[in-house]
């Protein structure tokens, strides 16, 4: 094909965006709408995972180490627990270091003396994986040394139970909302190639080959989605921002409590762009080939 | 078979039955030569669009040998068939002509699939515009003509390419009689300079008027050939 052929078919690709406006505004449409509901719920489910993961990382497990330990034992018992998986910060806590903080914290007349210090000596750690925070309990009541472990195993359970229902909620409704909006586009780009099949018709009687053909509508196709894709991002962004401002100045303590969890849009805007184009080019290309493809057979 | 160089339409023996059970065509066998200018005269249901689609290779037949300006078409992969098509200028009867493309790049269109220069689609579509009288109307919208000069907008798309053959199917079924003369007349023109044409018409005026090859198709078949004078 002639540089000059190729020119003048991307040209009327772009032009056949302006020329068919109408169809151009509803596949436009529809997929930015699509678009917007899979972005807000992708947006939504990524929030809540932020506000889950802080809440699971704030856990904390306290192994208790029997008293007749002596500090070679201690030692050997830090060693062990920092040769273990799915733990992390581990900290060691001597009886004496508990007895001051209680003293501390206890009204005057109620605490222990240095004599009679009551507390063991102890480490406290985080787990990364709370899911498996049982099986780590487990393993640290089966080391040499440890008399008891103080776990959140229900509050544990709770928080993977919300984290999965986020993660399987969210990415059933995104499954849900990309298979709806696959189904809207690919009879609205249906509906603009059966509108222009005698253009096609006309075209393979005038002898144009299938790429011919088909170039116009690979472009406009490209167009449509890199439309749709960018004003869908902006809207998005827009939406975003204002409900953020606006949750920031209502001052809710659901709100305040995780503020810092808020995923900034600026943080996934490159990703959400790349996404969104991606997807808005290969339905907007891959649409209108498949579609164009039946009308070639002539 | 053996296709002479002078031959520009060749069916030998040619059937066509649609999936349906339809037999369309029921053993045609004629041949056009070069610079020829034939009617293909029929009933409706005779048998015409389906020859039409047999010469423009929309359809193979289901039996027979059907060649056209030297190619074989029962033989033709579907990639060649662009090509082909470039050797051939259509004229349909509903214009064709793609609507939202202004005459000039209706025109223009057909020289453009066969990767003809920016500079010689300048030089060439005024040009074929003129043969046709619609110079003044290159920058117009095909809804913006009447039926008189869309189809003569879909004859000089044909032209453009050079063709050796011009097949018009009812090229006047859609326009009114005075200007069915005037394309008719156009098409005489143009096979004065020795280009083929073949038009598939039932209007019995226009075919007494200008006295040329009559082939009647009744059930598929050719039931009458002649060369001069009406008759039909």
């Amino acid at each position: 094909m002639r540089g000059s052929s190729f020119g003048y078919l991307i040209k009327v690709g772009v032009r056949s965006v302006f020329k068919n406006r109408l169809m151009s505004f509803a596949s436009i449409g529809v997929l930015t709408a699509c678009m917007l509901l899979i972005g807000s719920a992708g947006m939504l489910s990524l929030n809540v995972n932020s506000i889950v993961g802080y809440v699971e990382d704030q856990n904390e497990v306290v192994v208790f180490a029997d008293d007749n330990l002596d500090e070679d034992e201690l030692q050997n018992l830090d060693l062990d627990l920092h040769s273990m998986d799915n733990i992390r910060d581990i900290q060691f806590i001597s009886r004496e270091q508990t007895l001051e903080e209680f003293n501390e914290k206890s009204e005057e007349g109620l605490g222990f003396e240095e004599g009679d210090n009551p507390f063991p000596n102890a480490f406290r750690l985080s787990v990364d994986d709370l899911s498996r925070l049982s099986e780590t309990v487990t393993k640290l009541q089966g080391l040499e040394g440890v008399i008891e472990v103080n776990a959140p195993t229900d509050i544990a359970s709770t928080i993977v139970s919300v984290k999965q229902a986020v993660y399987i909620g969210g990415s059933s409704i995104v499954l849900i909302l990309a298979i709806v909006a696959l189904i809207i586009i690919a009879n609205t780009i249906k509906i603009t190639v059966f509108n222009r099949r005698k253009e096609i018709n006309i075209m393979k009687f005038v002898g144009a080959t299938d790429t011919f053909i088909k170039l116009p509508f690979f472009v406009e196709g490209m167009v449509l989605g890199l439309l749709a894709a960018s004003l869908a991002f902006f809207i998005l962004w827009g939406g975003y921002e204002y409900l953020v401002t606006w949750m920031d100045g209502n001052q809710s303590a659901l709100f305040m409590m995780f503020k810092d969890q808020i995923i900034p849009f600026e943080s996934i805007a490159l990703m959400m762009y790349g996404a969104f184009a991606a997807g808005g080019v290969l339905i907007g290309v891959g649409g209108s080939m498949i579609f164009v493809r039946k009308y070639l057979r002539v | 078979m053996v296709v002479y160089w002078f031959i520009m339409i060749n069916f030998t023996d040619v059937k066509k039955v649609y999936p349906s059970g339809t037999h369309a065509l029921n053993g045609i066998t004629l041949r056009i030569e070069k610079g020829e200018f034939v009617f293909i005269v029929g009933a409706s249901g005779a048998g015409k669009s389906t020859l039409i689609k047999m010469l423009l290779r929309e359809e193979v037949p289901s039996s027979g040998l059907v060649e056209v300006n030297g190619y074989n078409l029962n033989k033709m992969r579907r990639r060649q068939i662009p090509y082909f098509r470039r050797s051939l200028g259509v004229v349909f009867q509903d214009f064709r002509l793609i609507p939202t493309m202004n005459v000039y790049e209706n025109v223009a269109f057909a020289l453009r699939v066969t990767n003809v220069a920016n500079r010689d689609i300048k030089r060439r579509v005024p040009y074929i515009l003129s043969l046709v009288g619609l110079v003044h109307k290159a920058k117009s919208m095909p809804e913006q003509l009447s039926g008189g000069e869309q189809q003569r907008v879909a004859l000089a798309r044909a032209l453009v390419n050079n063709p050796q053959l011009i097949i018009a199917d009812e090229p006047t079924g859609n326009i009114d009689p005075e200007l069915s003369f005037e394309i008719v007349d156009l098409l005489n023109e143009i096979n004065k300079v020795g280009t083929t044409v073949v038009m598939v018409t039932h209007e019995h005026d226009l075919v007494q008027q200008f006295q040329r090859r009559v082939i009647t198709i009744e059930q598929g078949r050719v039931l009458s050939d002649t060369a001069a004078l009406g008759g039909f």
